[in-house]
């Protein structure tokens, strides 16, 4: 075994009711039913992936410059073009002509199987052959909030359980002392990783790379100034009274609940930095991620905790990697974000396959939408060499890896102005009942009754992508 | 669809006036209430537990009214007072205080999805929401009819009026149908629009009605009486009525604001302010004008080739400060002129100017029309059709319809939120759902019982609330009994109290009342936005609507209750509101009447770690140092304070044996003890 490697055996012990405490979260409604809600259910067929590693690169990254170039715009650039967007009844600003806008820089077949892949991700062209690259993705909304919302839980506009916690509440965990979902510098809006009506233990727990020594991996995950033995004074005194009312009311599972989540919480203080310590690490593994380097380290860092909890069972792992909502001067712009992000995810991708991880784990790359083959000039008075890019939810682009996904595909394709799908188009929701596929999961099966009627991720939408499938 | 249940099932049905019921123990009840709650405990053979003691129920009633303990002075007051009369004096001091409506403000907010916050993308504010909110502390505070409060919350707008008081608060209470999370940056406006009528829709179904009408947009719902013409009808009251307005900046639109009548008095006010900053304003602009003339100077100076090299140093530094000033008073110019005092505004609602029916749209989209729906209500719960005005959009007649005392459902939806928030379940435990599918109350005849006397006591909520928490039921122990549970484990039939834990603002509420250190609000904006750190993209030209981050909050901001502080939709709350985001609080997109009760080990890590916890705890044991010097008196004092009771003998023993092993900073270990203890964190 490599020593570095903090091992599932390792865990275990060191961990002990530990981290996990947060999954067993949901202990109140769990002992109602004399099980833990979070214990290892079968899915409703063999899977292919035991767990998904979501790359979310909020903002919307663009396609046309980074995968999908199209002939006809580099061979028409800067030079204005009828709408090719039709009445719409959308609003576009900074597009008062269509000028279509080359790639800021070159594109090229890599690897065995071809697929395109831009100058500005070296690392990831060598995973070339591991990526399935979806040409033809389409969304809802064209706005951040609910394009992001839509991302995570299928729906633009209300709060509904994010794809993690479906997916923690239908497989349970692989490790009773993990959450099943954890989101690593997770995006703003809370709901993006809520459990909404799900049981709580569901929900996502937020963890951030911690930056110093005082600044803990989970919010509140320990006091800096507090001396454990005080803390366990302190806490056996607060207990000693908790039980006594316990005694007295006799049953009250609000109460047990409360008293179980202080020991694991205790606990969890003491176990947890372990887990989230890079330092065991190898040079080379870290060297890999780009940790170090101060464009990478911070992502690189990300992507590492990434594959170690995902190692370590939690079932659904997601890293937001933000920096790609180009409006302007996407031609300084967009190589930085590329530069942040290419090495880190091309790490994970192969550090996972090294190990044998790839095969039953799903890497999602995407962002919430792509932007347009278009310029957009906010301004309305620059050149086009300081033009940016528009949203664009009508196609764009979604990488996946490893766990049950066909390897150097292209799946779908778009028209000549990289805008509207012309063959194997994949809707939000058909990539949501895919990915519950290639778990084990029948998406109009995975339910949950609230208000009265049952809820799924995929809503009343959805068609299993079969093409994709290895 | 089903057919038939408009006459079948019970929600639908007018309310009836049943008799209160026999009982065989007529000592027992203290009121007609109980009546009904034992007769059904004697059906079943059950006995209720005994009543609570008196500082059990002190806490209970005190928590529950306002959302904070009772004070150590009021237990004393409350102990010593063996009246009859003792318990009655009490709700009435807690009903007529000004944290009654702090708190049940907050009750209704959950079911408006406010948020300080226009919709959820960068960051918009709504730099007039805390109206609202105030608005809404106000009418519980001086008991507005509840009919009263549905109409104006409707159609404030369209509703008449005697003083311009009354017509500021009209237009104020329609910020109901604006304040969720709306979408402004959607750049297909016309799909904007459908969507907020069904949000408003939905909002008003729900929050009244106890329904789910947003099913029937695009199908007859499954479950329910409610047909899509049903939904197209109602839909057809928010469609002719004004939300949103697009701005000129970018594709944003932003929800409408509406200016408010002034009082004499306001308008005297605003007056003095006026010219307040319009000296503040000359006296910047002066200070840029000299800064500017200085700095043209220097750099004429500057432009000299043969300046010896000290002198250049010296003028270029001050050229460069000058520049600094400049930049500096270029953005205090701005954000004074942005934020000038102005006459009273709030976001509201208006008429459009051709309202009328609604089209059916295909799956939701607005550009696939279906036919007509003439505008009209639920069928289930109504025959009748409105008479419009023509150049109305009908909200006058759609309040008209939900505040009607023949609309079967709102005043049974009003009793059971209010039965709830007193007694942890409702007697409908699905609040906010009455439909085919939602659960049957555990006492029918109550029910309506309530619903009745509600609505002829003039809808009065006060009178509503004392009638409940000065009823036998409400005294009761939360006591265990091994036979009733054997029957009726989950309390159904109420033969015990039941306990749960306090929600995320009498937590917070509670800790910084029993440090000392609550600072008592009279309301007003939410958001420090008189701070420039907390504002960006005013400038016009910018592409983007303005926007707030929070860097910087006013003094005491931090000690004033948590229904004062400002909630935001896109990230996790912010600052000394940061307990919401670990107990449950309701996300500011939804409209929920009832929250989750969940225990989390996040919520330990808060208790234990937090330094917001720490700073409370340390301001508690400050007091208690305060409070007295002698140990075993501090003790009971803290007691008295946190749990509402005086400690055990037992417990002045372990207390004292913790103190001692502690050492150093003992009192504060044993206050954050406490404060994380379930006797503290729950109402038993």
């Amino acid at each position: 075994m490599n020593t570095t490697q903090l091992s599932r055996r390792q865990l275990l012990q060191s961990a002990a009711c530990g981290f996990g405490g947060l999954a067993l979260s949901g202990m109140v409604a769990g002992m109602a039913r004399g099980a833990s809600p979070l214990a290892v259910r079968a899915p409703h067929f063999a899977p292919r992936a035991k767990r998904v590693i979501f790359l979310f690169m909020a903002g919307g990254p663009s396609q046309g410059d980074l995968f999908a170039p199209k002939d006809y715009i580099t061979q028409n650039h800067g030079k204005p073009i009828a709408s090719p967007v039709g009445d719409d009844g959308q609003l576009r600003v900074g597009v008062a002509k269509f000028l279509p806008m080359a790639p800021v820089a070159p594109v090229r077949p890599r690897g065995q199987s071809g697929l395109m892949l831009s100058d500005l991700l070296p690392n990831m062209a060598g995973v070339a052959d591991e990526l399935c690259m979806l040409r033809a993705m389409v969304s809802d909304n064209k706005a951040h909030a609910p394009a992001a919302l839509q991302f995570h839980t299928g729906h633009i506009a209300e709060a509904r359980p994010s794809m993690g916690s479906w997916i923690s509440y239908g497989l349970g965990t692989e490790n009773e002392n993990l959450p099943s979902f954890i989101t690593i510098h997770p995006p703003g809006d809370v709901r993006t990783y809520s459990a909404s009506f799900l049981p709580a233990m569901h929900q996502g727990t937020p963890l951030r790379v911690p930056g110093n020594d005082r600044e803990p991996a989970i919010k509140n995950l320990r006091d800096p100034d507090a001396k454990t033995e005080a803390q366990r004074r302190r806490l056996n005194f607060l207990q000693g009274m908790n039980q006594r009312l316990l005694k007295r009311v006799k049953t009250d599972a609000q109460m047990e609940g409360i008293i179980q989540s202080f020991e694991l919480a205790f606990r969890m203080q003491a176990e947890t930095p372990g887990l989230v310590d890079l330092s065991g690490e190898s040079k080379e593994t870290q060297e890999m991620y780009g940790i170090g380097d101060s464009k990478t380290d911070r992502n690189g860092r990300a992507c590492l905790m990434a594959r170690r909890l995902s190692e370590a069972g939690v079932r659904f792992v997601q890293v937001t990697i933000d920096g790609w909502d180009h409006h302007g001067d996407i031609r300084t712009a967009l190589p930085n974000s590329a530069g942040g992000a290419d090495k880190p995810i091309a790490g994970l991708i192969r550090d996972l396959k090294r190990r044998g991880l790839l095969k039953d784990t799903l890497v999602v790359w995407s962002g919430e939408f792509g932007r347009t083959y278009w310029s957009q000039d906010l301004s309305g008075t620059s050149p086009i060499a300081k033009h940016g890019r528009e949203h664009q939810q009508e196609s764009f682009c979604t990488l996946l890896a490893g766990g049950g996904v066909k390897p150097g595909l292209v799946h779908g394709e778009t028209d000549d102005h990289g805008y509207r799908p012309v063959s194997g188009k994949v809707h939000l929701h058909d990539l949501h009942a895919t990915l519950l596929h290639l778990l084990g999961f029948d998406h109009e099966q995975l339910n949950y009754r609230h208000a009265g009627r049952d809820f799924r991720l995929t809503d009343i939408f959805g068609n299993v992508v079969h093409d994709i499938i290895a | 669809m089903v057919f038939g249940a408009e006459k079948t099932h019970w929600a639908f049905k007018p309310v009836a006036n049943p008799k209160p019921p026999k009982v065989h123990d007529k000592a027992w009840p203290l009121g007609d209430l109980d009546r009904f709650i034992l007769n059904r405990l004697e059906q079943k053979g059950l006995r209720p537990v005994a009543e609570s003691d008196r500082f059990t129920w002190r806490r209970r009633v005190s928590f529950d009214l306002t959302g904070l303990p009772p004070t150590v002075e009021e237990i004393r007051v409350f102990e010593a007072d063996q009246s009859p009369q003792a318990c009655e004096k009490v709700v009435d001091r807690l009903l007529a205080s000004q944290a009654f409506g702090e708190r049940w403000a907050r009750h209704w907010l959950d079911l408006v999805g406010y948020a300080d916050q226009i919709g959820t993308s960068n960051n918009v504010f709504a730099e007039h929401a805390w109206r609202y909110r105030d608005y809404l502390i106000d009418a519980y505070n001086n008991d507005k009819p509840f009919d009263r409060f549905i109409r104006e919350q409707i159609a404030g707008d369209l509703l008449p009026h005697k003083t311009v008081e009354e017509r500021a608060a009209n237009l104020v209470a329609t910020g109901f149908l604006v304040l969720g999370d709306i979408e402004i940056v959607e750049a297909d406006k016309a799909k904007l629009h459908v969507d907020i009528v069904d949000q408003q829709l939905q909002k008003t179904g729900k929050a009244f009605l106890g329904m789910s009408i947003g099913c029937a947009r695009c199908h007859d719902h499954k479950f329910d009486p409610i047909t899509q013409g049903d939904y197209y009808a109602m839909a057809g009251f928010f469609r002719g009525t004004s939300t949103v307005y697009k701005t000129k900046r970018g594709v944003w639109s932003d929800v409408n604001v509406i200016e408010l009548p002034e009082t004499e008095a306001q308008k005297a006010e605003r007056d003095k302010h006026e010219k307040a900053h319009a000296d503040r304003l000359a006296k910047l602009k002066g200070e840029r004008e000299t800064a500017r003339k200085r700095k043209a100077e220097l750099d004429d100076q500057l432009k000299k080739k043969d300046l010896p090299k000290e002198e250049r140093g010296k003028l270029t530094k001050e050229r460069d400060e000058k520049a600094g000033c400049i930049v500096k008073l270029d953005k205090e110019i701005t954000h004074a002129e942005f934020f000038a005092p102005s006459v009273p505004r709030a976001h509201g609602v208006r008429d459009v100017e051709k309202p009328g029916d609604m089209k059916i749209t295909i799956r939701g989209n607005p550009r696939a029309l279906g036919k007509v729906v003439p505008r009209g209500f639920l069928h289930v719960a109504s025959s009748a059709r409105p008479e419009i005005p023509q150049d109305q959009s009908g909200r006058h007649e759609l309040a008209d319809w939900v505040a009607g005392r023949d609309n079967p459902l709102t005043a049974r939806v009003a009793v059971n939120r209010t039965w709830q928030k007193l007694f942890g379940e409702g007697l409908v435990r699905t609040v906010d759902y009455f439909g085919l599918p939602g659960e049957r109350p555990s006492h029918p005849a109550l029910l309506d019982f309530l619903a009745d006397r509600f609505m002829r006591e003039g809808w009065s909520q006060k009178r509503l609330i004392r009638s409940l928490v000065l009823s036998r039921t409400y005294r009761l122990s939360s006591a265990h009994d091994e036979r009733n549970h054997a029957t009726d484990p989950d309390n159904r039939l109420l033969w015990r109290m039941n306990r749960f834990r306090l929600d995320a603002e009498a937590l917070r509420d509670a800790m910084i009342f029993t440090s000392g250190k609550l600072k008592p609000s009279t309301g007003g904006p939410a958001l420090p936005l008189e701070f420039q750190e907390n504002v960006s993209n005013i400038d016009p030209k910018n592409v983007n609507p303005p926007s707030f981050s929070l860097r910087k909050w006013r003094p005491g901001q931090e000690f004033e209750r948590t229904i004062y502080l400002p909630i935001i939709r896109s990230a996790a709350q912010p600052g000394p509101a940061e307990l919401r985001n670990v107990f449950d609080f309701a996300q500011p997109s939804e409209f929920t009447g009832q929250r989750a009760i969940t225990a989390v080990p996040t919520q330990a890590l808060f208790l234990m770690n937090s330094p917001e916890v720490k700073k409370h705890v340390a301001a508690l044991a400050a007091r208690m140092k305060k409070e007295t010097a002698d140990d075993a008196k501090r003790l009971e004092y803290l007691w008295l304070s946190l749990l509402n009771r005086p400690i055990t003998a037992q417990e002045q023993r372990e207390a004292a044996a913790f103190l001692k092993q502690a050492g150093e900073g003992a009192w504060s270990e044993l206050c954050h003890a406490l404060l994380a203890s379930n006797e503290f964190l729950m109402r038993l």
